[in-house]
């Protein structure tokens, strides 16, 4: 596991593509300040979700996790461990400063803590082939180097064996495998924390810091009489769709509050959404507060 | 099978071009391990981008990382560190690498040398990017023909090795691919405990020799002319790789004493609402350490906190500043849209909240505990001056200007201030505890008197 922020990830984006063609299980922490370039170092946002998502060539989908707070930092690092391990795959928990450098009590009775998943070892066999897989499962036995299974661990496109060979079907079949083990898998990878109302028309989602502002703006519109459901999302990539669907049945309008400029993640559930009304709350520079995201729904359901 | 095929198979078939020193190396790299004798599971060969690159599937059972241009030195740091600290002693990592990769990671070459971590480079230099079409590196030779420099080479070539010595580098030798000697030196480089290079001279029989006059025979003159000495330079003294600084290190570590919890109390804080507090002074005034104080003592008598810290840049100079919420239940939002109360302890402080907003955020009912110093006047909000900077200390006043406000609005226990306290050591807890008791001397009825 490593941490950084913006700057430092896009110099490791080159190693986590190399983690990922690799199959090597690794953790970043992008805990997001303000950007572009080194921008504010002190200052927060959530402007990285592009940054952090579609970093590698090809467009494969690295999970990403979002936690709002301490608890949800310390209960995600888990799960992001788990699925790197399980998966064999780069894993990020996607931060941001106000949540990694505010300090918080913690209730620790009530954290929710996953067992420990551990990576599944290769067993030396005559046939042993560092990217092969028996059919249905998706992800490799993992061979440490300077064991006794004589590892092959190359960037490079690969057969099943590890050879470098051009354009070969079996190279193709292990690069549509390593976005399909992600996606086999991304029903079980979705965490979200729900507060529907069953006859709300309208949707509000957040993730990471602005869901806390998000959540207490639910409080200020429902005490207002207005009917709202609401829906942290804590596992942004895979896209939750499931939960989307659940979430959004019955709903006219959806609102996603985000602390960009553009919209980041708006724009990536969009393709979801289809036949929604899709608005978004955004500001950069501080944190969103919950009486402007009240204001924002509010104006845009009159 | 014989020995050497544990190896470089006698009839495996090179795939570099005619003539081209990587063929060489690889062959005496073969020999150099079985001359070792060393079992193939306990290398791991880690190669650069570039036609070095292709040596890995050459070895059939050694243990082969390739990998991303320029970073295979890393790797192989990686991968040595990590053998130190799982405690399996028998990994030996060795880099194969061009003088194009050298270059893009010089500083991982630097890097290796500085830890003196236990892995051999073997650094091809053939004084251009080979397998990219024959671009100039940094270790080009003067008025060397290249696609990039067709004129030739007008930088001076960095000397790695001369490079590599002031980054305290004990084992440094440099070879032509066609010395009968070569085996011998990479023998000597993977046999020597801490980081080692071999800076292989040779030439890329697909651009250098096409463009420039050169054969395996002129190599000499080439590194005459740049003065550099062939063979197993001599180095400064040993001395200790990572592996004994890290055993060293292992030893003398004195076990880190952990904080303990704070206590809990039986009584618990009169508070039914969020309170946000926010808490302003200079830097190296402990403002964010009265802060914590402030939440480790709520947390005592029940309450949830957080607390948000900023600064400039510099950490020891300039404005310091918390953001604290105080709650009887889990909190949201942490962000101050309007203050309840405003400590202010320097003007530094104060600035700093007007210049941020919080001046402007604040409403009739928010109380302003501020030093008497200060020249405070808020569009609205109730100002309480009070000489916190001269009775309690600059140094204290953060902690003085908390106890003043709480003893306005008695929402904490007084023993949440022992429980906050009993971690620390005693001097330290005496100094605050006459801090707050300023403060309290300070608070006492001061806001229904002004």
């Amino acid at each position: 596991m490593t941490a950084t922020s913006g700057p430092g990830w896009a110099l490791m984006i080159e190693t986590v593509q190399y983690a990922l063609m690799t199959e090597t299980p690794i953790v970043v922490a992008l805990v997001q300040r303000l950007g572009p370039s080194t921008g504010g170092a002190t200052q927060g946002a959530q402007g990285d979700i592009w940054l952090a998502e579609f970093s590698t060539s090809g467009g494969y989908t690295l999970p990403v996790f979002s936690p709002s707070n301490a608890a949800e930092s310390y209960e995600l690092a888990i799960h992001a461990f788990n699925w790197a391990e399980r998966l064999r795959t780069p894993v990020i928990l996607l931060s941001d400063k106000e949540v990694g450098m505010t300090s918080e009590v913690v209730n620790d009775e009530a954290l929710q803590i996953p067992d420990l998943v551990n990576r599944k070892r290769a067993t030396a066999t005559a046939d042993y082939a560092p990217y092969a897989v028996q059919e249905p499962e998706t992800v490799p036995g993992f061979a440490a180097v300077g064991e006794e299974i004589k590892t092959t661990v190359t960037g490079s496109a690969h057969d099943p064996q590890g050879r470098l060979r051009k354009n070969s079907p079996q190279v193709i079949n292990v690069l549509q495998r390593l976005q399909r083990k992600i996606e086999a898998h991304a029903e079980e990878m979705a965490l979200v924390r729900p507060d529907l109302d069953p006859d709300a028309r309208c949707l509000l989602i957040s993730y990471g810091v602005t869901a806390r502002a998000a959540r207490q703006a639910v409080e200020i519109l429902r005490g207002e009489g207005l009917r709202v459901s609401f829906l942290q999302i804590q596992s942004l990539f895979p896209i939750p769709k499931k939960w989307l669907d659940w979430a959004t049945a019955g709903v006219d309008m959806v609102f996603v509050a985000e602390e960009n400029l553009t919209g980041q993640y708006r724009a990536a559930l969009t393709p979801y959404l289809s036949g929604k009304r899709i608005f978004g709350i955004n500001q950069i520079g501080h944190l969103i507060s919950p009486s402007h995201i009240a204001r924002a729904v509010e104006g845009l359901m009159a | 099978m014989t020995t050497e095929a544990l190896y470089l198979s006698p009839t495996a078939k090179l795939p570099y071009c005619r003539g081209c020193g990587h063929s060489l190396v690889v062959r005496q790299l073969s020999n150099a391990l079985e001359r070792l004798g060393l079992p193939p599971r306990s290398v791991v060969l880690t190669t650069d981008i570039g036609c070095v690159g292709l040596a890995d599937s050459l070895f059939p059972y050694l243990h082969t990382v390739h990998t991303t241009h320029g970073r295979s030195t890393a790797f192989a740091t990686g991968m040595a560190l990590a053998d130190v600290a799982m405690e399996r002693q028998g990994l030996k990592p060795i880099v194969m690498i061009g003088d194009g990769g050298a270059m893009i990671g010089l500083l991982h070459l630097v890097h290796a040398a500085q830890l003196n971590v236990d892995i051999t480079v073997l650094l091809h230099n053939n004084f251009m990017f080979g397998m990219t079409g024959g671009q100039h590196s940094a270790l080009s030779p003067l008025n060397w023909v290249t696609a990039t420099t067709p004129d030739g080479n007008s930088i001076p070539p960095l000397d790695i090795l001369a490079l590599l010595r002031t980054a305290h580098a004990t084992f440094l030798a440099r070879q032509f691919a066609t010395s009968p000697e070569l085996a011998t030196t990479i023998a000597d480089a993977i046999n020597y405990p801490g980081f080692s290079v071999v800076e292989i001279v040779e030439l890329c029989t697909a651009y250098g020799t096409r463009w420039n006059q050169a054969t395996g025979a002129s190599l000499k003159e080439i590194a005459d002319r740049q003065g550099y000495a062939i063979g197993e330079l001599e180095t400064e003294i040993e001395r200790p790789t990572f592996r004994d600084l890290y055993r060293h290190e292992q030893n003398v570590r004195k076990p880190k004493r952990a904080k303990p919890p704070v206590p809990r109390l039986n009584t618990t804080a009169q508070l039914t609402n969020e309170v946000r507090v926010v808490l302003a002074g200079t830097a190296g005034e402990r403002v964010q350490s009265a802060a914590a104080l402030l939440c480790r003592a709520a947390l005592s008598a029940g309450l949830y906190s957080t607390q948000k810290n900023d600064n400039p840049v510099t950490q020891g100079s300039g404005f310091s500043l918390s953001e604290i919420c105080l709650s009887p239940k889990p909190i949201d939002y942490t962000g101050m849209e309007c203050p309840d109360v405003v400590l202010a302890v320097s003007d530094e402080g104060w600035k700093e909240l007007q210049a941020n907003g919080t001046v402007a955020a604040c409403r009739e009912e928010t109380l302003l505990f501020v030093d008497s110093q200060i020249e405070a006047h808020p569009p609205m909000g109730c100002v309480v001056p009070l000489p916190l900077r001269r009775e309690a200390n600059p140094k204290r006043a953060a902690l003085a200007a908390i106890a003043a406000w709480l003893e306005n609005n008695p929402l904490l226990p007084p023993e949440a201030w022992d429980a906050a306290l009993a971690a620390d050591p005693a001097e330290r807890r005496a100094e605050s505890l006459a801090a707050l008791e300023v403060g309290r001397r300070l608070g006492g009825g001061c806001v229904k008197s002004s």
